[in-house]
């Protein structure tokens, strides 16, 4: 196969930290490729290198076997490698077709846009990725599915021959990532070459023709898909073997802590009912939209439920916000952490003791400086959060540690029951079972754990049992060997 | 076998030892402090009179006023919040303790009255932006179009005065040498300060500012809070029409035009970000002080005051792109 981007002995640093040392790779027309590595490996230095965000220290880049010069994102889309990022670029009170053109718009001789040619353009870009939208919808009624396919159709427009994909699937369901492959392998077929980088390696393995596995800045190596096992790729990345990523189940399931009646919600779930024993971890498992992170939300007074019971510990009771629920041990460690989790231009050591100030206060409501140093420290430690201290800013740390910080978070309130939705979205493979590995060790403090997840390995490996929920119902309770991706599935879309 | 750790984080970019240790703000604050300091050195040189206590005196005495709602604005704009209603509610407050006096009450139930009317417009000032979900912008302009209306009414389009002698203790008396106003304003930026940096309570306004939604996840309330912050920050505005009504013993609507914009410069030129979730009261009193200098400065030297405004506006600019731009290379990789 032809190459038609290489990147040659590329070298980044910020400040003292080198974060790319000698890295080269090779994209060939036609390909996937995929870049994988623990988050913090220097993957999207690498990609923000190749598409003109960032300068390097170092290196050289061929296209076509010409030598480019590194340049500015516009002069990369010029020469045709496009960026789609991990977070959406896009205006959502604005067109599809505007987004996609943006400053771009075909005029009339006044200067006014031309909207039917705007739309014909934009319908010829939906043609060539088959997909039927129409150009004049808003994207803010898009599923973040369908806006990741604006946006490559942005960059197809820029007329790329290379497009760089930054951790694609991260926010789409089972079935628009579906969607996503059947485009990538259409627009690799006629010769587009997409640079693919992910965390999940059954993904990667799924759509990629080669992968390149970056860790701490190095190039550990490239090989071809077919020739390698995913158990291969992850002892690269992490330059060991993990056994387990998933810790072992429990073997002592004590009394009922909390459980839930007769809980509806219309129209976003009914009749909601499952109990939480002590020592174990219960999943909730089904497609997004099923109703799960309502229910979730209900439960800790964020939205109002309209009829069913709780029970904690015995006792009957209903919080009506957040902040009743965090007081009876009730706490929900919400997804999008970037969004509705963390504060993010605030320090690590701010974050963590943010749900629980009360504990760190002087009689008269003054705050206990050293109390919370200590504290924050303790769990930084005992949740393993990489940052040279707890004064950093949330902003600047990985997703992985992001994450672990926002676990800290709510350990630090001291729960009693703890519902966590997402918890190793966009994490690290390490940081993903450090982060199983502790919630198990809560369930076996004694604290209810309640998972949220959308990844069914994690579902099934991680917890003893699992609710699946269809369209706002429970549709049913896996136990045991009944617990099996096919059965979870099944529940779950019929 | 254990997972192994992680890749380190790659922590804070390239910037100096000195902006690590005191942070974005801080670096902010010392630029402040240096333009200050040049700017006394300067005007002291070509005209002595400028730090002679006479001077010193003038310059702070005539912005106690705009560094007493300084407080104030900044909790409310560290919340991402913003109030320009606060020059209605100080010329409201200076005209109706005013006609309170005139009309015989004792001076002490007239402030009280004033001030309990003033915190009473931030709690409808913060209850139309929560209950209807206005941006604190319009609610706020809408009630200091109003309050301008009102002020003009209730005095008649003219000048209150003719008050009781002792009411002019607030805003003439000193004590050791020091205006009694300023000792007001000294003990509320104490107490204020302290607080925002150190009392639970009020660390919410860096939360809900940071992040409105997560706060509330987090189990704060944000809407008490919100109320909480527009009524201190209406409360000082009234305070600071009591220390104005005192000053010149006499009240009328020319009082404190234009002040919430004199206000909200101060608090943005002092580090508080418009967009929430930082800013201090050590910055926004320099901003204070700052402005102060600036127009004695002017006063002093003789140059056509029109020219004020121009400076204060670039100022304002500047002080804005300095702040994105630390922040920008805090957070870069």
């Amino acid at each position: 196969m032809e190459s038609i981007l290489r990147a040659e002995g590329i070298y980044k640093s910020f400040g003292a930290n080198l974060v790319l040392e000698d890295v080269s790779i090779n994209v060939e027309a036609g390909q996937v490729h995929a870049v994988v590595g623990e988050n913090g490996a220097g993957k999207s230095t690498l990609m923000n290198i190749i598409g003109g965000i960032y300068r390097p220290d170092k290196g050289h880049l061929y296209l076509d076997g010409q030598p480019i010069p590194f340049a500015d994102p516009q002069e990369a889309q010029k020469k045709g490698i496009s960026l789609v990022h991990q977070e959406f670029s896009l205006a959502p009170n604005m067109s599809v077709a505007q987004n996609i053109f943006i400053g771009r718009e075909r005029q009339n001789r006044l200067g006014f846009i031309d909207w039917k040619g705007l739309y014909a353009d934009t319908r010829t870009l939906f043609e060539r990725l088959g997909v039927n939208l129409n150009p004049a919808t808003l994207v803010s009624q898009l599923s973040l599915g369908m806006q990741q396919i604006v946006e490559i159709a942005k960059a197809l427009s820029y007329n790329a021959k290379i497009i760089i994909m930054d951790e694609p699937t991260s926010a789409l369901s089972e079935n628009e990532v579906d969607r996503l492959y059947v485009i990538v392998r259409d627009l690799t077929a006629k010769g587009f070459a997409i640079v693919f980088i992910s965390h999940k390696l059954d993904e990667v393995f799924t759509i990629a023709d080669q992968i390149s596995v970056l860790r701490d800045g190095r190039l550990v190596g490239t090989t071809r898909t077919a020739e390698t096992t995913s158990s291969d790729i992850i002892n690269m990345m992490v330059g060991r073997h993990i056994e387990d990523m998933y810790p072992p189940k429990s073997t002592t399931v004590g009394e009922t802590i909390f459980s839930v009646e007769g809980f509806s919600q219309t129209p976003h779930f009914h009749d909601i009912n499952f109990s939480l024993r002590k020592g174990e971890i219960l999943g909730f498992a089904g497609l997004m939209g099923a109703g799960r992170t309502e229910v979730a939300r209900a439960i800790v007074g964020a939205d109002k439920a309209e009829t069913g019971r709780l029970v904690l510990k015995g006792q009957t009771f209903r919080p009506r916000s957040p902040r009743e629920a965090i007081e009876h041990g009730l706490c929900y460690l919400t997804e999008d952490r970037k969004v509705l989790g963390l504060f993010l231009q605030m320090t690590i050591r701010d974050n963590i003791v943010s749900a629980a100030l009360g504990r760190f206060v002087s009689a008269l409501g003054f705050l206990k400086g050293g109390a919370i140093r200590e504290e924050s420290r303790r769990y930084m430690d005992m949740l393993e959060i990489h940052a040279p201290n707890d004064t950093l800013t949330a902003i600047n740390l990985s997703g992985g540690n992001q994450q672990k910080a926002l676990l800290a978070k709510w350990l630090c309130a001291k729960p009693q029951v703890l519902i966590v939705d997402e918890p190793t979205r966009g994490v690290d493979v390490g940081a993903k079972a450090k982060i199983h590995q502790d919630l198990r060790r809560l369930a076996e403090e004694g604290i209810g754990v309640i998972v949220i997840s959308s990844e069914l390995p994690e579902v099934i490996g991680l917890c003893d049992r699992i609710a699946v929920f269809r369209e706002g119902s429970l549709t049913a309770m896996l136990e045991g060997q009944q617990a099996t991706q096919r059965e979870v599935m099944k529940y779950a879309t019929q | 076998m254990q997972p192994n750790k992680v890749a380190a984080s790659r922590p804070v970019s390239p910037s100096s030892n000195l902006s690590r240790r005191i942070g974005v703000g801080g670096m902010q604050q010392v630029a402040l402090i240096l333009i200050c300091v040049i700017m006394a050195i300067g005007m002291q040189l070509t005209h002595p009179r400028f730090l002679s206590s006479a001077n010193r005196e003038v310059m702070l005495v005539n912005y106690v006023p705009e560094a007493i709602m300084a407080l104030g604005m900044t909790i409310v704009m560290i919340t991402g919040g913003i109030d320009i209603s606060i020059a209605g509610v100080l010329q409201f407050s200076a005209i109706l303790v005013g006609l309170l006096l005139n009309a015989g009450w004792p001076i002490y139930l007239a402030i009280l009255g004033a001030l309990c009317v003033s915190a009473l417009i931030g709690l409808i000032n913060a209850s139309a932006m929560i209950v209807f979900k206005v941006h604190p912008f319009i609610v706020t302009m809408a009630t200091l179009l109003t309050l301008r209306g009102v002020d003009l009414v209730i005095s008649k389009g003219g000048t209150v005065s003719g008050f009781p002698k002792a009411f002019n203790y607030i805003g003439q008396a000193s004590i050791l040498g020091i205006r009694v106003s300023l000792i007001l304003f000294l003990i509320l930026a104490v107490i204020i300060g302290f607080a925002l940096k150190n009392h639970r309570y009020l660390q919410n306004a860096y939360f809900i500012g940071g992040n409105r939604r997560a706060a509330r996840m987090s189990g704060i309330r944000v809407e008490r809070f919100l109320v909480f912050a527009f009524m201190l920050n209406s409360l000082l505005a009234g305070i600071a029409g009591i220390v104005i009504c005192s000053q010149l013993n006499a009240a009328s609507v020319s009082f404190g035009q234009n002040a919430e914009l004199r206000v909200i410069t101060a608090v943005a030129i002092g580090g508080t970000s418009f967009s929430g979730g930082s800013g201090t009261i050590f910055g926004s009193v320099l901003g204070v002080i700052f402005l102060a200098m600036i127009a004695n400065a002017f006063n002093m030297s003789g140059i056509n005051t029109y020219w004020y405004d121009v400076v204060v506006g670039v100022m304002l600019l500047l002080a804005v792109f300095i702040g994105e731009y630390l922040k920008r290379r805090e957070i870069s990789r």
